[in-house]
């Protein structure tokens, strides 16, 4: 052995070795996490979506697990409502507070308020330069997965008809840049002007009313190839409305992977054409682990990926299974 | 009309009996009424003693603010209910109210960032309030629809024109006004709160002190001895109807304020105005909306959900809570009314 080969041995020993401490150590601190007399305030916009729910039950569960109190605060969709809620919880001083999704252009003045009070700001799904981290799903990612997903079945030609109502949610605007972006290498797939709006509250019966009045105003077959949402819960109305016209040519597409839409792609005969999945609860629980690690004087990231599941109908069989599994673990439908 | 026919018919044998019942329905009412301020300050009392920083001044002054939007608007629903009799199905109300703030804070948010200025903007949105409030004042005094009707069928109007305007998004705003809404203080209470101050005195001293306030309760109270005083009642209801519009638009300055934008889902707070409104009679012995009343539990549907956030308690109660009282109110109000709230 020559003395340069025996000098990179020892170089790779070391570090083999030094990254098993690390990870040793990593190990331990996550063990050691502890919310001990700690008060958590947690704020969601909403709760009446699966994945909201099962990211707010994520954070909620953890924070116990961990010893720590919370104060859990569901605005009901209503933004005054959390306004309220976020100036009330400033007051009460927690040690951290962890904010869960809503319109960015409403929260931010006030997100300043929080960090302006000296509280560390942790958030679930929403970039903003006032967190300290933010979970969430890759959505760069995800945004261009279900693109291409969407592309190749359409045969790279076609026209989609896009769910746009909420671009000022900023997962949102994140995964239909992606859309846009990858249309630029596939000009022959046209999004329909004008883009279809997706409404909260009543959801599916506007999605499945906006895409039969769509399908109606373009009547050939194959006039239009696809619909797409950024959320999954359109996608929900948007798939009965295909299948009701009968044009199961048009394949949908969403984002989040609620129950019933993984379902839905696993069914060979339904319209469904791909979701990507995403572990909102797994979410919701590191996003608690971020702010113990903070609170214990750790270095934390500004942002977390947890892992998500492109599901499709090739591969539905065998990786929707696992997500049907976890939501029926958390006790959610 | 119908009603005078009827009492006229009415025989004397008749009248003392029904006198004697409501003399009895009104001390019943007289002491669930105390019950109901009573049950009030249990709440508050509670409040102060196990809820966390609740009497700090801090946190007091953070419920006015929360609370001035859901005022301004209750006192337009207040003003429509003493204009139009406070009988919930045929009386005065005004549906289309918080709708019609949804539009005026839409109207207004788009107009400033379209690179209006404030001036320009401000009138718009209280023309835009008005104009609304004009047409309900047609449907209701000019087309003689039921007010509850009529103001649905507004709500509807508003509402869509809101969703043509917005395309259901969010329009962020920032103008010098909404800079000194949101930031400006004065003896250390903040512009927020001192337009709900403000627009509350304004109320009252002209609901409760002019001369033009006791007409507005003759017309609501009793129209056909208000007509023959020689008050016209057309204008009086017509005037609360557009005055609803104005307080819409006055609070949907308030609400871009507040949330840096116009957003959807403004015609959630109906049922907070309604409840405000309704809630305000039993501050009042004759059982009729005040203005004084409608702060008061304007206060108190502000103090319920901050309180039960410092007790940490879900605030899914808080609606819970909210609709019981509504429930107990109207409740007692029909109680009182007895025969004549059943006509």
């Amino acid at each position: 052995m020559t003395r340069s080969m025996k000098g990179l041995v020892k170089a790779l020993a070391l570090g083999l070795a030094a990254a098993c401490s690390l990870a040793a150590v990593s190990g331990a601190t996550a063990e050691e996490l502890s919310l001990k007399g700690k008060r958590i305030g947690v704020s969601a916009i909403g709760t009446d979506h699966y994945w909201d729910l099962m990211a707010f039950k994520g954070i909620q569960d953890r924070v116990k697990e961990l010893g720590g109190e919370v104060i859990a605060l569901d605005a009901g969709r209503k933004d005054q409502q959390q306004i309220a809620q976020l100036q009330t919880l400033i007051a009460q001083k927690p040690d951290a507070i962890i904010e869960q999704l809503g319109n960015l252009e409403v929260l931010n003045p006030w997100l300043q308020k929080i960090r302006d009070a000296g509280i560390p700001l942790f958030t679930v799904d929403t970039a903003t330069p006032h967190a300290i981290n933010n979970t969430t799903s890759n959505n760069y990612n995800i945004g261009a997965e279900i693109a291409l997903q969407m592309v190749a079945d359409m045969g790279g030609k076609g026209n989609v008809l896009v769910f746009n109502g909420f671009y000022s949610v900023p997962v949102c605007k994140i995964r239909y840049d992606q859309l846009k972006y990858v249309l630029t290498s596939f000009p022959d797939v046209k999004i329909v002007e004008p883009e279809l709006r997706d409404v909260i509250p009543n959801t599916v019966q506007s999605a499945y009313s906006n895409v039969t009045d769509m399908l109606t105003k373009s009547p050939e077959k194959g006039s239009i190839g696809a619909v797409w949402a950024c959320w999954d819960v359109p996608q929900i109305g948007a798939t009965q409305a295909v299948e009701a016209a009968g044009r199961n040519e048009v394949k949908t597409y969403g984002i989040d992977g609620s129950p019933e839409v993984i379902k839905m792609v696993m069914d060979p005969k339904s319209s469904a054409g791909a979701v990507a999945a995403q572990q909102p609860y797994e979410i919701g629980k590191t996003s608690v682990d971020n702010a113990a690690k903070y609170l214990a004087g750790q270095k934390v990231p500004p942002f977390t990926f947890v892992p998500s599941v492109l599901i499709n109908k090739e591969n539905a069989a065998e990786k929707g299974k696992p997500f049907l599994d976890a939501a029926e673990k958390a006790g959610v439908k | 009309m119908s009603a005078t026919v009827f009492h006229a018919e009415v025989g004397v044998s008749d009248e003392k009996q029904a006198a004697a019942k409501s003399a009895r329905r009104r001390f019943g009412a007289l002491v669930v009424r105390l019950g109901a301020i009573a049950a009030f300050a249990a709440i508050m009392a509670y409040f102060v003693i196990f809820a966390p920083g609740f009497t700090s001044t801090f946190n007091l002054i953070n419920v006015v603010e929360q609370s001035a939007i859901l005022g301004v608007l209750a006192y337009g629903m207040t003003a429509v209910i003493i204009g139009g009799g406070s009988n919930v199905t045929e009386g005065g109300i005004d549906l289309s109210i918080a709708a019609n703030m949804g539009l005026c804070a839409a109207v207004y948010a788009t107009l400033l960032s379209m690179g209006y200025g404030d001036f320009l903007s401000v009138i718009a949105a209280i023309a835009v309030g008005m104009a609304v409030g004009a047409l309900n004042a047609v449907a209701v005094v000019g087309l003689g629809i039921l007010p509850l009707l009529a103001t649905l069928a507004v709500l509807n109007v508003a509402a869509g024109m809101e969703l043509t305007l917005t395309q259901n998004t969010v329009v962020g705003a920032s103008s010098p006004l909404l800079g000194l809404l949101v930031s400006g203080s004065f003896l250390g209470i903040s512009a927020l709160a001192w337009a709900l101050i403000v627009f509350s005195a304004i109320m009252i001293v002209v609901v409760h002190g002019t001369s033009f306030g006791l007409r507005l309760y003759a017309v609501g109270g009793h129209p056909e001895a208000a007509r023959a005083a020689g008050i016209s009642v057309p204008f009086y209801v017509s005037f609360t109807y557009v005055l609803s519009g104005f307080c819409a638009a006055v609070a949907s300055i308030l609400t871009v304020s507040r949330l840096s934008a116009s957003t959807p889902g403004s015609g959630e707070l109906l049922l907070s105005v309604l409840a405000a409104a309704l809630l305000g009679t039993v501050f009042s012995r004759r059982f009729v909306p005040t203005m004084g009343g409608t702060l008061l539990s304007v206060l108190f549907i502000g103090l319920l959900a901050n309180g039960f956030q410092l007790l940490n308690v879900s605030s899914y109660w808080v609606n819970g809570v909210q609709g019981a009282l509504i429930l107990l109110v109207v409740a007692i109000t029909s109680f009182a009314r007895g025969s004549e709230g059943s006509r």
